[in-house]
């Protein structure tokens, strides 16, 4: 195969296992009520792919993310506040990755979950035009840290064993 | 040794959203109540002296039925897919307010100055 379209398959794949994941979070009823909280398991694909793709490549990998998980929970005006909050998770964990290795992952995917939240709480602050909204910030702060940590921890143990698998291949 | 800077700010970050987090839980209830839909004002009331009542915020096309009972409010229902605001319950115990993302309603907790609009 060549390496063009053995990267667009990857990246296929890789998308369509993030969008299965994300679906199957939707099913899993949230304990807390506030919006913008939630465990993101679909990150950790994210998180997972910042380390081994370029930059255009995860993005354009969340974009279709995004508009395709928009597509099947019917809520779009949500595309706006994840799109905004994945933007700036993504800048800023391709700038992270090159200070934070692969070891240490999760802290990695830490701050990308906080300014996940962050992205999204601006977003919501300017559509709402509701300054009341930033008494959320704090707990968006406390749950990016669990989540974040959660989902990078998750996206650790993948890299492992898709390493091992890679090196028992050649 | 950077390793530990990164460390030290996440726990930094994790310690103010706890204790943003307690500050904002430990705010004391108010009576006074709005409602904005899309930025603009749509309802107030006095929790303390509002009856029990239901009615709808309009917002494009999509409805939050809001009610009011025993001096409290919440949403009741709602046509948008993720029904945040319904879950939420009522407005009680903290100054967060509730919020419906996809119809831009927020109902929150004010001072109560100028309430021109007891019951509606």
């Amino acid at each position: 195969m060549s390496g063009k379209v053995r990267k667009l398959t990857e990246l296929a794949v890789l998308t369509a296992v993030s969008l299965i994941i994300f679906v199957v979070e939707l099913q899993i009823p949230n304990p807390f009520p506030i919006p913008g909280i939630k465990l993101g398991l679909a990150n950790i694909v994210t998180v997972y792919a910042v380390y081994h793709y370029k930059a255009h490549e995860v993005a354009a990998m969340v974009a279709v993310r995004l508009i395709l998980g928009a597509v099947f929970t019917g809520n779009f005006m949500a595309l706006l506040y994840s799109a905004s909050g994945a933007f700036l998770c993504l800048v800023g964990m391709l700038i992270l990755r090159r200070f934070i290795d692969e070891k240490h992952l999760w802290m990695a995917s830490v701050f990308g979950a906080v300014l996940h939240n962050t992205g999204q709480m601006a977003a919501a602050l300017l559509v709402t035009q509701t300054v009341q909204l930033l008494l959320y910030y704090p707990f968006l702060l406390v749950s990016g840290c669990l989540a974040g940590a959660f989902t990078g921890l998750c996206a650790q143990l993948v890299t492992a064993r898709l390493n091992r698998n890679k090196e028992n291949k050649e | 040794m950077k390793k530990k800077g990164f460390l030290a700010v996440i726990i930094i970050i994790f310690l103010l959203g706890i204790a943003g987090s307690a500050v904002v839980l430990l705010m004391p209830s108010k009576s006074h109540v709005r409602i904005t839909s899309g930025g603009k004002e749509v309802y107030t009331a006095d929790l303390s002296a509002a009856e029990d009542t239901f009615f709808d915020v309009p917002y494009q096309g999509h409805v939050n039925t809001v009610e009011i009972k025993d001096h409290k409010i919440r949403v009741k229902d709602a046509d948008c897919p993720d029904q945040t605001c319904v879950r939420m319950g009522w407005l009680n115990s903290s100054a967060a307010p509730i919020v419906c993302l996809p119809h831009k309603l927020v109902i929150e907790f004010t001072d109560g100055e100028d309430v021109d609009a007891v019951t509606r």
